[in-house]
């Protein structure tokens, strides 16, 4: 399993916006770490640091305790993997198998290995019988998912899904929220973006927040979704889940996934 | 219409501030033509004379305008032309004889050193008048007042969209390298690599441009782009009868200096 750490991030784009200024994490292996925060508060720039695509105006980015600065990006794409927010950003092969065989492929991947790992990725996000298609022949939320099959068949310790939910149905957030556990199931360290409290405060196991490029809050979804912590954050402009705003307005304490209301409503009842 | 003012008409001054300096407020479409002759006369007029002259102008403008400094890159940028015109012609300047020094297989002519110091100036001269016209003329302030003089506004909306689309362009192809890299591609490894590397960044950066000009184009009809009514023009640029003198000479002028340069009438310059 492999851990992430930043020690004091700075990042300053080149005109001068300062989009991180002094992150602290350690991110354990196997962990899955939700990142939440207004627009512009740094999430994207900050997870373009675990792969080296972003390198540290001050401070260190560690994986596994190595600077990532002296690794190039296509080296630490064998460790760690990134979905980026628009899909349309990287498919380009005319197969959808040929699209998630790209990234393996890049790592040396050969053979039936290769096949393998396309199968199942593909097979993860429900487009198994698909693999022939044309990616455009896919809507915007499918091409989402695919972007997700090919990072998946890389096999990286480290998955890294900038705003996965964006676009998503119903069943479409299902799905990404089982491949989310699985790869947290099989001991990869996971770090999603997003801006779907729901989905954060059922996926994931910590919720960072942050607010112009600062950490504010950091725990587990009971703590940072606490009736207590909404005024904080407010100042970034999120708001807690609908779970947990109704287990506060029943006076049930903190429950932030629609499991924890239930089950306090429940103890609620038997006290009754 | 005003006749000196600087402020558009119907834009309010907070949203869109005047340009600052005489040069700046030169009316877009006059700034264009300048540069139209200038390009026209320092290709067109031969020997020293039209380069050096052009050159001169265009600085001294570019020194008004308060854009010297800024010219600079672009001059750094026609470098690799310029060092190609000044090898190519000084050592290999077809049928001259007049060398200046033999070493080896290697024999400049006079010729040759001539015709390419004559070459780069035009090129620099060139590039100095683009760059001067491209540095006080925002593109969308010159396709509107080439509409509000009659361009067809598809033509306008094309020329507008290509100009806007450049740095809308880079951005994909930063955030496209990124996703690809992130993927294992290798960007910066040996050249075979980076050439096999072209096509997956050439892919979403093709289908990315067609897909926006597609909703762009719905969008555009959505709102009533193809409406047989004339469109309202939203800003308009200061203009003056000196200007319009102005324009009056340099569109009939122009033609003339390089006829009468063709003929060679213009034999007595240098």
């Amino acid at each position: 399993m492999t851990s992430l750490a930043t020690e004091s991030l700075v990042f300053v784009y080149p005109d001068g916006t300062r989009a991180l200024d002094g992150v602290s994490l350690q991110i354990g292996g196997g962990e899955a770490v939700g990142i939440i925060g207004q627009n512009g508060s740094g999430k994207s720039t900050l997870i373009r640091h675990f792969n080296g695509l972003l390198r540290a105006t001050e401070g260190r980015v560690l994986l596994d305790g190595q600077n990532v600065n002296e690794r190039h990006v296509a080296e630490l794409a064998r460790i760690v993997a990134v979905t980026f927010q628009n899909p349309d950003r990287q498919i380009f092969a005319g197969r959808i198998g040929s699209e998630v065989a790209f990234g393996p492929r890049n790592l040396g991947v050969r053979g039936t290995d290769l096949e393998q790992r396309v199968e199942e990725a593909l097979k993860a996000v429900d487009l198994g019988p698909r693999g022939a298609a044309n990616p455009y022949d896919l809507g915007f939320s499918q091409r989402k998912l695919l972007a997700l099959a090919s990072v998946i068949a890389m096999e990286t310790p480290v998955v890294i899904l900038d705003e996965p939910t964006t676009g998503q149905d119903a069943r479409g957030l299902e799905r990404v929220r089982s491949i989310v556990r699985r790869l947290v199931g099989a001991g990869r360290t996971v770090v999603v973006t997003s801006h779907d409290m729901r989905f954060v405060a059922e996926t994931m196991e910590r919720v960072v927040v942050l607010r112009d490029g600062q950490v504010i809050l950091d725990g587990p979804p009971e703590e940072v979704f606490a009736a207590d912590r909404w005024p904080l954050l407010g100042t970034t402009h999120v708001e807690a889940p609908w779970a947990a705003q109704e287990g506060a307005r029943l006076g049930l304490g903190s429950t932030p996934t629609e499991a924890s209301l239930f089950t306090a409503l429940q103890a609620w009842g038997g006290q009754v | 219409m005003s006749e000196t003012g600087g402020v558009p008409e119907i834009v309010p001054e907070f949203v869109l501030p005047p340009p600052t300096g005489a040069y700046r407020r030169l009316n877009p479409t006059t700034k264009l033509l300048i540069a139209l002759a200038e390009a026209l006369i320092a290709f067109g007029v031969r020997g020293w004379s039209g380069p050096v002259v052009v050159l001169a102008i265009v600085l001294a403008s570019g020194a008004r305008a308060g854009v010297g400094a800024r010219l600079v890159p672009f001059l750094l940028a026609t470098i690799p032309l310029v060092a190609s015109i000044l090898l190519v012609n000084t050592f290999l300047y077809p049928g001259a004889t007049d060398r200046i020094f033999v070493l080896g297989p290697l024999a400049p002519t006079w010729t040759g050193l001539v015709f390419a110091g004559q070459a780069t100036l035009r090129v620099i001269a060139f590039a100095m008048s683009a760059a001067v016209l491209g540095l006080t003329t925002g593109p969308d302030e010159l396709v509107a007042d080439l509409e509000r003089r009659g361009m067809g506004r598809r033509t306008a909306f094309v020329l507008s969209a290509t100009v806007r689309s450049v740095p809308r362009v880079l951005e994909r192809v930063r955030e496209i390298t990124e996703a690809q890299r992130a993927r294992g591609l290798d960007t910066e490894g040996r050249i075979w690599r980076r050439v096999r590397g072209l096509v997956p960044l050439a892919g979403p950066l093709l289908f990315g441009a067609l897909t926006d000009v597609e909703e762009q184009t719905m969008a555009l009809e959505a709102r009533g782009f193809s409406a047989p009514a004339r469109r309202a023009v939203i800003r308009t640029f200061p203009d003056s009868t000196p200007q319009r003198a102005l324009r009056l000479l340099l569109a009939a002028g122009t033609p003339l200096v390089l006829l009468v340069s063709v003929i060679g009438m213009l034999g007595f310059l240098p």
